[in-house]
């Protein structure tokens, strides 16, 4: 496979293979991104779908000041947010079982099985609370730029936040 | 658990999760259809797939190590002699006498056993895929799920972190027995899970029956096999619910998402008197396929049989709850 700098080079001018490159090396990013930010699978397979298509029309705007990761980064958290605000779905959300195979790969770990009561556990979360405690404990943006992504003040951010952990806590000691 | 511990934990959480399939097929779809808008950058596109295509004829193919283990097995039309590559698009192909062993990338290997034909389909990072045109294969794979693919003439097995034999004719009739981890095996709209200590017989433009353990009596393997093969229907039901046992469950798991709507409630009952449901199912919801209400259930019933499986001759486990027998 090409470079990073090369397969971005190519989709910008149009290249659809390059394209179809870039997705295979970012798809696994993108998808956890949206898996953890929705909270339910099918939705997070849609949304996935439409940070590469929304990447294909936006991908000549990309100028290179960051890199390219991060800046996919950030259209995908702004595809996601956006759905919602736009559809304000608040359905009842329950996290499909991928990934029961990570048990027994490590098997006798307490580490990894912890993993995914966490992953349920954040998927159960109410949307508000879910996705500040992504946006920040998970993917390490601040309060300041969450508010702004989702469109809350600073001092919400930061409640969800609390709440989001207790929840958590309180859900992984049962 | 305490902050730091919440802390530590969210540190651990993996960057990438695959998606559950493939997606670019969809993408490329849209993509397509919104690609007139950008038909003047042709000449950048054109020029990008003159040097894509240079490039990839300058590249070499993606291959994989592959060892002679017994006999003489034959990559393409070269006998193998102790190691060498299988590259993408060629075929392994074993006698009745040959052996041989493919490692997958970097994430496990697959030994190859006597009578089989098996071609190197993909061998990115991302994706790992093999046919298997007939015969039988091992696989050990240690990595993330769904980045180790096997089609068969009927269906694929898609790896989901584990170890697995697994048999095909050249149309599809065959079996899957999983020793380790968890794999899906999957045919259209229709799809198996199969954990550890337990099996899967496929057929030919069917697709995986209902899975089963290992220890299953012989009259409810009897029973699915009738279900799922030979439009048991009923009467096959009521006969495998008859039978069941609490580490059946998993078996039960499938067969309410397989019968008639009309026998669904019958199937439920018996699985939730075997392994009463995890708070929060309902029983409406699980009888309607409500997918949050099935993969609560088999998340309870996967853990119980995981439990049961690794601790077999160690300690006693009741198979309705999961815990130790005292």
């Amino acid at each position: 496979m090409a470079p990073p700098d090369d397969l971005v080079a190519r989709a910008q001018a149009g290249d659809q293979t390059a394209f179809r490159d870039l997705y295979r090396q970012h798809a696994g990013r993108v998808y956890a991104l949206c898996l953890r930010l929705t909270g339910d699978a099918r939705d997070a397979e849609e949304r996935t779908q439409d940070v590469f298509v929304r990447l294909w029309d936006k991908v000549q705007s990309f100028r290179g000041e960051s890199a390219f990761s991060s800046w996919l980064h950030r259209l995908a958290v702004n595809v996601v947010l956006n759905e919602r605000r736009t559809t304000g779905r608040r359905e009842q959300r329950v996290m499909t079982m991928e990934d029961p195979g990570a048990l027994e790969r490590n098997r006798g770990s307490t580490t990894e099985g912890l993993s995914i009561d966490l992953e349920r556990a954040i998927a159960a979360l109410p949307d508000g609370a879910r996705e500040v405690f992504v946006l920040y404990d998970i993917e390490g943006y601040g309060h300041a730029e969450i508010a702004g992504l989702v469109g809350i003040a600073e001092g919400t951010s930061k409640a969800q936040l609390f709440r989001a952990r207790r929840l958590l806590r309180e859900k992984l000691e049962r | 658990m305490n902050e730091k511990e919440l802390h530590d934990a969210v540190g651990r959480l993996p960057k990438r999760i695959e998606p559950p399939r493939d997606l670019w097929p969809d993408i490329e779809a849209r993509i397509k259809r919104t690609s007139w808008r950008r038909r003047w950058y042709w000449i950048p596109l054109a020029a990008a797939a003159v040097l894509a295509g240079v490039w990839l004829v300058r590249s070499q193919p993606a291959s994989w190590d592959v060892t002679q283990v017994s006999g003489r097995p034959v990559v393409g039309t070269t006998p193998l002699t102790a190691t060498g590559r299988l590259r993408v698009g060629e075929v392994l192909e074993t006698d009745a006498s040959s052996r041989a062993l493919i490692a997958v990338g970097r994430i496990g290997q697959v030994e190859v056993l006597p009578g089989t034909r098996v071609q190197l389909v993909a061998a990115r990072a991302d994706e790992h895929r093999l046919a298997l045109a007939h015969g039988t294969i091992d696989a050990k794979v240690d990595a993330v799920p769904r980045l180790f693919f096997v089609d068969t003439p009927v269906g694929t097995a898609i790896d989901l972190g584990c170890a697995y034999t697994l048999h095909t004719d050249s149309l599809g009739n065959g079996l899957l027995h999983v020793t380790g981890g968890q794999v899906e095996f999957q045919t259209g709209q229709r799809s198996a899970r199969v954990p550890l200590g337990a099996l899967t017989q496929t057929r030919a433009s069917v697709g995986p029956g209902v899975p089963y353990v290992e220890d299953a009596p012989e009259p409810l393997i009897r029973a699915l096999v009738a279900f799922d093969f030979a439009n048991g229907g009923a009467r096959a039901t009521r006969t495998a619910l008859a039978i069941a046992r609490a580490q059946d469950a998993l078996s039960l798991w499938h067969l309410l998402q397989r019968v008639d709507p009309a026998l669904r409630g019958l199937v439920y009952d018996r699985l939730a008197a075997l392994v009463p449901p995890p708070p929060g199912v309902r029983r409406a919801a699980a009888i309607a396929l409500d997918s949050g209400a099935l993969e609560s259930y088999w998340t309870k019933i996967h853990r119980i049989h995981f439990r049961r499986m690794i601790l077999k001759g160690v300690r006693d486990i009741d198979p309705r709850t999961g815990t130790t027998v005292r």
